[in-house]
């Protein structure tokens, strides 16, 4: 029996080649981007789970509270991993500090690598457990250690055996590899670091750390932690709640007892998806995407199981002869549905099958788009039983419809050959359409905002001008010890207008400070600012505007305990004549001397946070030269190469461009909206076929009454509109539903920046306009073919 | 084999009762070929379709070998049909998709035929039917004559007790009419129970008997002799 429905499946196929295509193809389209948005979705999901105790790491977090409102870091003082594993260690089996990942210069011999790592503390390799190629888990337990991943073994030792070879990091400090491991997968929370070393040559670098040891207000590093096996989470968060308050009460650190800390630790499988707080409150996150993507999924096929239907039960009237004969030679109902499912289920199978190819010609774009490494899960067994049994349900979705519609045809009534669907017939199809529709039109919308509204951020005045900027991140000392002299040949080759020196660069701020007082500063008011160190150069090669006051002045010896203030501060401090006014931190004593336009340095989709930049020529960690605009880009850059060469042969330049950096910051809105851009092509794409299909289904249909229309004198215009009409209309109510729903989805999601643009009229009207274009486009081929048919040989036909 | 008694069968729209079989009672015994005849609109076709339980009827009984039948479900008539009823159109109502060795076939696969069994029993038949050399051909490959020789082969490869024909010969030419008939004829011969619905006296005259129906009633028998 089976055999006898795929061959007649197969034949059916065969005759009606056209809309086999567009089932096919529409269907593998559906399907190539579900298996996309699967992958995508899989790769999200299993985030972190490279991690053998995924389900028992933690990262320590805290609550502060700023003037009301609760805002969660996981920047921690640096005594409190120390606390923790004395205090609690009958919770965590491992409690790891870590720096931030950063780059460092690695040495061996003459090679000299930039890369990014992090300092541990030694049970770091247990804790991520490291798949260790050489050495053992104990590898950090050698103060002096460095493990490197194969990628770094690879770069820095070639073929060489890397055990027991001397690193030379930054040029200050030595370190010996005394492990491999194997390199994390991309979609891991430390795939960016290519290498640990231990704490104990982190406090050798960076001498300062000794001052922290007993310092709770100083939140600068990560602490990481495995509960024990069993321990449970709310009563660890119960138990180390206040750690830290009552450790700064100790201290008398009254400003970081203010601030209400509350400590609490936040499991890796949260870390990815849920990772967003409001206001102390772990809310959501990237779990959105995942959501909105499985949803777009699902509507994506749903619409190439929409045309199949539609092309099916249009072509009823043909196929109901069939069912005619059937039922009177014996068949009975259920074997006609079984026969009309297994022809959906082939169909699905062969758009399975060229999905398939689809995704693998796709994904290398995809995974660009995506930043992902993804790749088909050949081995995985999940993978194809997910696979088959997502066709099994979309056959028989798409089938169902049909199945159920064909086989209830009476057969007295399709063999007498006076059968003709009725006219109420047609109505789910055009349901149908209007479902699919509204989809690819809501799609389409949502995609026109997320650009815009990236183009709207983008186009926010940044405050300074970030054409022409190279930042250098600086690893080294001799630059910064002979900077004067640095400047002058720079400024001397003609070629830079100038540089200068700051502890955050122009696109990031490292550092929040908060204690500060001034005159007039409400007693109970909690501040917290951006706190950026420059030299006095910095104006300048920021271009940043003074609107009050001045800029620091080179050489100017009273300004070496200044500050400017950035327009958002004046407001917050609520001073009306800031300049001259005073401002202490602790011991120190600022006076303010001008104020600056408000310059995007973090988020652009936030508002411009209070900033001081302090004078400082002790800034370090950033170099920003300025280029002269009239001079190319890479001689320039030749040039200071040269220059820092010469002042410090041993550090490799590594730079990047401020504009580029800038740039970064909308990466992930711009991902967003080239995926939605993607699938909403693809679902307009396979909602315009069935449309073709339906259109050349409507102009067969109609042959008879066109001919006689047309002998009746109707013109090639009254046709095409008359066959188009309908489509339009159909088109048009989709419109009408389908733009309040994308108005309120676009709406709320807009609710997540602070900055952004509002939801215009003409994003509606551009949409309709160009929904009914496509669907004119689409109809008339048929419609136009349908009119200018001979109307003898119409008519003839009948 | 068949005895009906009281048929009555309507057609409703929304203004109009049309009565299709009013009261309409006759027998048909095993091995018998009858005729039905009468003008367009009459209820021959109806009485055919409710025969061949492709329709059910208003009222009355109908009783198939001493089975009630009237009253059976969808389920049943379509089981009593596939083992005891073949059919032959005058549009002939091939599957244009399969060939003419896979129509003949199609009955055998309903009613559960092994598939050795159904090779040798059509090819039995459509040798039978002297269309053994187009076993393989499609339906509009064929000519008229040769379509309805092949509807004819899938009535009987199931070895019906009864066949129903309508018009049979309503789209033949009259040669091709007349071998249509001849092959009727000969399954009669074999002990098929064969009640045909026609328009042509020529036809009518192969039958034992002729039962003549106007708007729905029985009104005159003629015995063939």
């Amino acid at each position: 029996m089976l055999k006898n429905y795929i061959k007649i499946a197969l034949r059916n196929m065969g005759k009606n080649k056209f809309s086999t295509f567009i089932n096919v193809t529409g269907l593998a389209v559906g399907m190539a981007v579900a298996i996309l948005i699967g992958l995508w979705i899989y790769d999200e999901l299993s985030y972190n789970k490279y991690f053998k105790n995924y389900d028992r790491v933690v990262r320590i977090m805290q609550h502060q509270t700023f003037n009301g409102n609760t805002g969660t870091q996981n920047s921690m003082p640096l005594p409190l991993a120390g606390v923790l594993r004395k205090d609690y260690g009958n919770v965590f089996k491992y409690m790891v500090m870590s720096s931030w990942t950063q780059e460092h210069i690695l040495t061996y011999r003459d090679k000299k690598l930039n890369r990014e790592g992090n300092y541990m503390q030694e049970e770091a390799p247990e804790l991520l457990t490291l798949d260790m190629v050489k050495g053992d888990r104990n590898a950090l337990k050698d103060p002096s250690s460095i493990i490197i991943n194969e990628r770094l073994a690879k770069a820095l030792f070639g073929d060489e055996d890397p055990m027991g070879k001397a690193i030379k990091m930054d040029n200050r400090i030595n370190a010996k590899v005394t492990g491999v491991y194997k390199n994390l997968p991309k979609n891991t929370e430390f795939n960016d670091m290519d290498y640990i070393t231990t704490w104990a040559l982190y406090v050798s670098a960076e001498p300062w750390l000794k001052s922290n040891v007993d310092n709770w207000g100083n939140n600068s590093w990560q602490v990481f932690a495995q509960l024990q096996p069993g321990a449970d989470l709310e009563k660890v968060n119960l138990a180390i709640r206040d750690v830290k308050l009552k450790n700064v009460a100790r201290t008398g650190d009254n400003l970081a007892k203010s601030f209400k800390p509350v400590i609490f630790v936040f499991p890796m499988n949260r870390w990815h998806l849920l990772d967003e707080f409001k206001n102390g409150i772990n809310t959501g996150g990237r779990i959105q995407f995942v959501y909105m993507f499985g949803i777009i999924g699902i509507f994506v096929i749903l619409l190439a199981c929409i045309n199949f239907m539609n092309l099916s039960t249009a072509r009823s009237e043909r196929r109901a002869k069939e069912v005619g004969i059937r039922k009177t030679i014996g068949s009975l109902r259920s074997q006609l549905i079984k026969q009309f499912f297994s022809e959906s289920l082939l169909i699905t199978l062969f758009g399975l099958a060229l999905s398939v190819v689809l995704v693998l010609a796709a994904l290398p774009w995809f995974n660009e788009v995506a930043d992902k490494e993804m790749h088909i899960l050949w081995a995985n067994p999940l993978f194809w039983v997910i696979c088959i049994v997502f066709s099994l349900i979309t056959g028989l979705v798409a089938g169902s419809y049909p199945a159920l519609y064909l086989s209830s045809f009476q057969p007295v009534q399709v063999l007498k050959g006076t059968f003709k669907a009725g006219k109420n017939a047609a109505l789910p199809r055009k349901i149908l359409v209007v479902l699919q529709f509204t989809v690819s039109i809501t799609l389409i919308i949502g995609t026109i905002i997320v650009f815009r509204q990236v183009q709207h951020t983008k186009n926010r005045p940044v405050g300074y001008n970030r054409a022409g900027i190279v930042q250098i991140l600086m690893k080294t000392e001799p630059v910064h010890q002979h900077f004067d002299a640095v400047r002058t040949d720079l400024l001397a080759s003609g070629k830079v207008e100038e540089i200068s020196e700051s502890s955050s660069a122009l696109t990031q701020i490292w550092s929040n400070w908060s204690g500060f007082e001034w005159k007039g500063k409400a007693p109970d008011l909690q501040d917290d600012f951006a706190y950026i160190q420059i030299s006095p150069e910095f104006g300048k090669v920021s271009g940043w505007n003074v609107i009050d006051g001045r800029d620091f002045i080179r050489n100017n010896k009273a300004d070496s305990n200044s500050m400017i203030l950035n327009e958002s501060a004046a407001k917050f401090m609520n001073l009306k004549h800031p300049v001259g006014e005073i401002v202490r931190h602790g011991d120190s004593k600022y006076t303010i001397v001008g104020v600056t336009r408000d310059m995007v340095m973090s988020s652009p989709y936030n508002p411009v946070k209070p900033a001081l930049f302090v004078f400082n020529r002790e800034a370090q960690a950033f170099m920003t030269v300025r280029v002269k605009a009239t001079v190319n880009m890479s001689e320039a850059l030749a040039e200071i190469e040269e220059v820092f060469k010469k002042y410090d042969p041993e550090a490799p330049f590594d730079y990047k461009f401020t504009d580029s950096e800038y740039a970064q910051k909308f990466a992930d809105e711009e991902r967003v909206g080239k995926l939605s851009a993607f699938f909403a092509s693809l679902a307009i794409f396979i909602s315009c076929m069935g449309l073709f299909g339906m259109a050349s289904f409507m102009a067969e249909q109609r042959t008879k009454e066109i001919g006689v229309r047309k002998v009746l004198g109707a013109s090639v215009l009254n046709i095409w509109s008359l066959m188009s009409k309908d489509f339009v209309l159909l088109v048009v109510i989709s419109l009408v539903i389908a733009s309040p729903v994308a108005y309120y989805f676009m709406e709320s999601w807009l609710q997540n920046y602070k900055y952004r643009a509002e939801l215009s009229w003409w994003i509606f009207a551009i949409t309709a306009i160009v929904a009914i274009l496509i669907t004119i486009c689409t109809v008339s081929f048929q419609a136009i073919k349908a009119a200018l048919s001979n109307p003898v040989r119409s008519l003839r036909s009948e | 084999m068949i005895k009906i008694t009281n048929l009555e069968k309507f057609y409703r729209t929304e203004e109009v009762e049309t009565i299709a079989l009013n009261k309409l009672s006759m027998e048909v015994k095993k091995g018998e070929f009858v005729a039905i005849m009468g003008p367009s609109g009459c209820g021959k076709s109806t009485l055919l379709n409710i025969l061949g339980l492709l329709d059910d009827p208003d009222a009355g009984s109908y009783l198939f070998n001493d089975i009630e039948v009237a009253d059976f479900n969808e389920r049943k008539r379509a089981d009593l049909r596939k083992h005891n009823i073949g059919f032959v159109f005058q549009s002939f109502n091939l599957i244009d998709e399969l060939t003419v060795f896979e129509n003949v076939e199609l009955p055998l696969i309903y009613t559960g035929v092994a598939a050795a069994d159904r090779v040798k029993k059509v090819e039995a038949v459509l040798d039978k039917m002297q269309i053994m050399h187009r076993r393989n051909h499609y339906p509009q490959q064929l000519s008229g004559g040769q379509q309805q020789r092949v509807a004819i082969a899938r009535a009987v490869v199931n070895t019906p007790k009864i066949i129903l024909a309508d018009e049979p010969t309503g789209n033949l030419d009259s040669s091709n009419g007349n071998d249509v008939m001849e092959l009727l004829t000969d399954l009669n011969e074999q002990g098929t129970t064969i009640i045909m619905v026609t328009h042509s006296e020529h036809d009518a005259r192969y039958s034992h008997r002729i039962i003549r129906l106007l708007d729905g009633q029985t009104v005159v028998e003629n015995i063939m002799i």
